[in-house]
């Protein structure tokens, strides 16, 4: 290796604290977004992949209103009009021993067409064939994987109890489908007539399946010809896709999410990297003035921070796949609970998350050391290579990055005025926001420090005003630091202010929607007649109200279908938007009208006065839009009808939920208990009372956002590690400065406190510089980024409590992550001001 | 802050110093035996080669370097048996330093460099501005207090430590070459300021230097030479 290398190589590896700060920096960085990445494509291929077994060969599926559509228009298909590959589905939900499974009822001889239910695998000695026999004449057998059966404990040929439609009912493992890549992780497969009658949908089919080849036109027009007008043919590519596009959104905030732990990252591996440069001035002083030429410095510095980048974004990967399997099962976690049903264990890896993080681990290094490189090797050979022409260069650079700063902030603001819906355009604001906002911090911080200084030294004297005045005055190393800090610290306030936002609003909304004392209801499915029935005439209960939520398949995605019957208490639980209560009430409840919520107004850009055509069982049909209602329901994309209309339109008189007005003086728990009395023997329904479904609700609430949680957390830990980084290099640099103070009188503890005054001061800058991005931030994340992504309106409010507790929380952390250089500085042993370089 | 004090009597008292220093396997013996007395008011300048030991002496007299064994003495303390916390308060007090390169402190402006000390011995705010503007007047920079270091050229930047380093009346001074960074004009009238402050406060001061001109102008002059002290002429 040539000298030259060895030289500056040399210095990295005499300072390992250096090196491996520097390396810890690119690597959290690196296995943050690494994380975040595989945990998001784990969980979509995982959806794909049980779309995929749900779906089979299906090119086409004929789908009808949310309460299916009669099972003869398949025997239609089939026999009069000639389809042979198209099999009946019927869909719905089952729970054995808690754990909530989709119920698949199929025709097995149909099947074969659609979904090759292959490795079916019984006791020894049963073919395929008698096992399809039995599967098609024995009532109450089902399949389901091996992995399943073995995770539920049961074993081919044991009975067990489930539970579909509020009922229970007995069931025997005829046969395990071996499974390979989990896409049958969740799926029970009954035959169809099982199904049906486990469900309470006799005579009825959820969807039907068909195998056309996609440019075989006229059987598709022949096949939509022959179809009732209430039912439609939709592609089956379109509504899975659609489906996944609903988790698109979130998926999207966790990106961004992940891409914020970079960002942070990449300011920590600036500022490491930056500072293995800057230090080695005056070797590179040296090195220039024996005759190395400024190319030839540069590339042996970039190539020492690629290496750097290189082995520290292997590491951080590592850690990355780690991290990504405790991620995954937030992730999943929060799918489950507002999406839809995902079943993966393990986190697949994908050899893009891995480039991904790889380049930017590597491009962040190289891009950190770029721009220190470049300055140290422009200074000639013999010009004081000093701090003191180091800071004033940065002083005299400040005010140009700032305009450069305020530039980017306005290029920001006028991205999110023009840039409509995008939500891939509201997070590049957020970023330049950040990133315009991260400019203009160090002089913020120059000038804060600065009124902040003659306090300190009237409070604590000449030591605290070295602390405090060394901030501004080292702002070539502070300034990085303080902004790490301060982006880390603002993404908390901004994160905390909009999850409190949420949670008031939601709050709000479920205190006012939640009308009726107590809820009772099933999941899928209807609550049984009689029940009903008998719930109305419970002593205390003055009124009731029902409601019947199902859903609409379009091609362009779901829309929930929510039929209603009042009681006279219930119309204040719905807030209107856009339109006088008085007016729309009688008009919705008598005409072919509907409301629609807040989500699907904005997604469909219609509102009071519009109409919308919705598909029904006597074919499309247009409803005026009396008015858009308040909603944070996680099926956000809703249409609410009157119950009356509803029955006009779609041959459905289920209910699954009931709401109990109780008479002044009963309590809800009373009616709660007697409401389970009188389900016993009849059916399994969910009761509740309005205070435990709000309880039940805001958990939901707090579990989804737990994945935010960890994720700023991180941020927070990568800002920790750059304040320490950054006291350590300044630290370093003041060695000689901090033996004089010693020499001259000040003890141990005086420089201890000196370095920690400092840190806290650090803390306190980035903690009052965060504020006004974390507000910002919040501002848009609510406005903005929830808007787009979600269609929530959201009424932003801030608590003092979170701004107070950020602050404090940065001082806090800067404090110690500064007790080690502090630790370090109290031992500086005087000798070494006497001592000449 | 203490009197102007009486000359004639024993400032600092060395006996029987010895000091090595560990360098991997070989032991490396800087002082073997040292004795030296200087009187109250005297000035004393130290030469020896490089490496011969003479910062490692001014180390230990002024408390920041302990010995092997030897006793030393200065303003009647032992500062041989002072604890860290204690030779830290001992050198705040009694001990002024001059260095090579000046290690003026890069934050604080040029009066706050000279207040330094004398915040850390609680000097009164009021009797502290006085001192510094005396001080300031007496080296010829009144007119830069608000300055920063870094804009001072070597020659006041040194001459700004000179103040700072008696600007508590220590009883004794330590001066490790004073003039070694600065070019022979300059250092002529930084010594001349240094001597003449020195002699007119009756303090007692040390310097080691490589320079004659330096050695000149002392009462004294003696050279480390293998680890042993001889008096020169």
């Amino acid at each position: 290796m040539p000298a030259t290398w060895r030289a500056s190589l040399g210095y990295l590896l005499r300072h390992p604290w250096q090196l491996f700060l520097s390396m810890l920096g690119v690597g959290i960085g690196v296995a943050v977004i690494v994380a975040v990445d595989l945990a998001n494509a784990s969980s979509r291929k995982a959806f794909l992949l049980s779309m995929d077994a749900v779906t089979g060969e299906a090119t086409h599926q004929v789908v009808g209103s949310p309460a299916g559509f009669d099972e003869s228009v398949y025997v239609d298909l089939r026999v009069h009009h000639g389809f042979s590959a198209i099999a009946p589905i019927v869909e719905g939900t089952a729970m054995i021993d808690e754990v909530s499974l989709q119920l698949l009822g199929v025709d097995l001889f149909a099947e074969s067409e659609i979904r090759a239910f292959t490795g079916l695998r019984a006791d020894a000695g049963s073919d395929t064939e008698s096992l399809f026999r039995e599967f098609l004449v024995t009532p109450g057998v089902v399949s389901m994987s091996d992995q399943l059966a073995a995770r539920l404990g049961i074993a081919v040929g044991d009975g067990f109890t489930l539970v579909a439609d509020g009922r229970e009912h007995r069931a025997r493992l005829l046969a395990t489908i071996e499974d390979p890549d989990g896409r049958f992780a969740n799926l029970l497969v009954a035959d169809i007539a099982t199904a049906q009658e486990w469900l309470g949908t006799a005579g009825q089919l959820s969807r039907i399946d068909v195998r056309i080849a996609a440019d075989d036109g006229p059987a598709l027009a022949r096949l939509e010809a022959s179809l009732p007008g209430s039912v439609r043919l939709l592609t089956a590519a379109g509504r899975t896709r659609a489906t996944a596009e609903m988790s698109k959104a979130f998926m999207t905030n966790l990106t961004a999410m992940s891409l914020l732990a970079l960002l942070v990252g990449l300011f920590l591996i600036f500022n490491s990297v930056s500072f293995s440069v800057l230090q080695r001035r005056n070797l590179i002083g040296i090195l220039r003035g024996i005759g190395v030429t400024r190319q030839q410095l540069l590339v042996i510095i970039l190539a020492e921070a690629g290496l750097l980048g290189l082995v520290a974004s292997v590491l951080g990967i590592a850690f990355g796949v780690l991290l990504g399997e405790q991620l995954l099962a937030l992730v999943s976690r929060s799918i489950n609970d507002l999406y839809f049903r995902v079943s993966v264990t393990a986190v697949s890896v994908a050899p893009a998350s891995l480039a991904k993080g790889l380049i930017a681990g590597i491009g962040a290094a190289l891009a950190a050391a770029a721009a220190p490189a470049l300055e140290a090797t422009s200074y000639q050979p013999r010009l004081a290579l000093t701090r003191s022409t180091l800071e004033r260069r940065t002083r005299s650079l400040l005010p140009y990055v700032t305009l450069g700063g305020l530039v980017v902030i306005f290029a920001a603001v006028v991205l999110l005025a023009v840039s409509g819906r995008n939500l891939v355009a509201g997070l590049t604001a957020v970023f330049l926001l950040i990133l315009g906002f991260s400019s203009c911090v160090p002089y913020a911080v120059r000038h804060l420090s600065r009124w902040l200084e003659p306090v300190a030294r009237r409070f604590a004297g000449m030591p605290a005003r070295l602390a405090i005045g060394g901030i501004a005055a080292g702002l070539s190393r502070t300034g990085v630091a303080v902004v790490a800090l301060a982006v880390a610290l603002s993404a908390t306030i901004g994160v905390s202010v909009m999850v409190d936002s949420f949670r008031g609003s939601v709050n709000r909304w479920l205190e006012q929607s939640l009308q009726a004392d107590v809820y009772a209801g099933v999941q899928r499915g209807a609550l049984d007649a009689g029940l009903i029935d008998a719930l109305q005439r419970i002593d205390g209960v003055e009124a009731t109200s029902t409601s019947r939520r199902g859903w609409i398949e379009e091609s362009r995605g779901r829309t929930q279908l929510i039929a209603i019957r009042m009681a006279p208490e219930s119309y204040a639980g719905t807030e209107l938007l856009d339109a006088d209560p008085a007016e729309v009430w009688p008009a919705w409840e008598s005409r072919d009208a509907v409301l629609v919520s807040e989500p699907y107004g904005y997604y469909n850009d219609v509102g009071a006065g519009s109409r919308i055509t919705l598909p029904t069982d006597r074919g499309p049909r247009q409803f005026e839009v009396l008015a858009t209602y308040q909603s944070y329901d996680v099926n956000a994309s809703a249409v609410m009808m009157s119950r009356v209309t509803y029955e006009r339109y779609f041959d459905d008189d289920g209910v699954d939920t009931i709401g109990l007005y109780l008479e002044s003086g009963v309590r809800a728990d009373d009616i709660v208990a007697r409401v389970q009395a009188l389900s016993v023997g009849r059916q399994n329904i969910r009761v509740d009372s309005n205070a435990r479904i709000r309880e039940l609700s805001l958990d939901i609430f707090d579990q989804t956002f737990v994945i935010t949680n960890v994720l700023y957390w991180l941020a927070m830990g990568v800002a920790f590690i750059g304040i320490l980084s950054a006291m350590l290099a300044l630290q370093l640099e003041r060695a000689r400065e901090l033996a004089t103070l010693r020499a001259l009188g000040m003890t141990p503890r005086q420089v201890g406190s000196m370095i920690t005054l400092q840190s806290g001061g650090i803390g306190l800058l980035s903690g009052l510089a965060a504020i006004p991005l974390g507000l910002v931030m919040a501002w848009v994340l609510i406005e903005v980024i929830n808007r787009r992504a979600f269609g929530w309106q959201i009424d932003m409010s801030v608590a003092p409590g979170i701004l107070a507790s950020s602050v404090a929380f940065a001082v806090i952390t800067a404090i110690l992550a500064g007790i080690y250089p502090a630790r370090r500085a109290a031992r500086s042993e005087p000798a070494l001001a006497m001592r000449e370089e | 802050m203490k009197d102007i004090p009486a000359p004639g009597h024993t400032e600092i008292s060395v006996c029987g110093l010895h000091r090595r220093f560990r360098e991997g396997a070989r032991e490396h013996v800087v002082l073997n035996d040292v004795n030296l007395d200087v009187l109250r008011g005297e000035t004393v300048a130290l030469r020896g080669r490089s490496g011969s030991g003479k910062s490692t002496l001014l180390n230990l007299v002024g408390g920041i370097d302990v010995p092997d064994s030897g006793r030393v003495v200065v303003a009647g303390v032992d500062v041989t048996k002072l604890d860290e916390h204690r030779r830290t308060l001992f050198r705040r007090q009694h001990i002024g330093f001059v260095y090579q390169s000046f290690n003026l402190v890069p934050t604080l402006t040029v009066a706050d460099n000279v207040r330094l000390v004398l915040e850390l011995n609680k000097v009164p705010e009021g009797d502290a501005r006085a001192r510094i503007q005396q001080l300031l007047e007496a080296v010829n920079l009144a007119d830069r207090a608000q300055s920063y270091p870094d804009v001072l050229s070597g020659g006041e930047q040194q001459r700004v430590a000179i103040a700072r380093a008696l600007s508590h009346r220590p009883s004794v001074l330590l001066a490790d070459e004073p003039t070694g960074n600065l070019d022979d004009t300059t250092a002529e009238t930084v010594l001349g300021l240094l001597d003449d402050l020195v002699r007119k406060s009756g303090g007692t001061m040390l310097i080691a230097t490589h320079s004659a001109t330096v050695a000149s102008m002392c009462d004294r002059v003696i050279e480390l030479h293998n680890g042993k002290l001889e008096e020169r002429a």
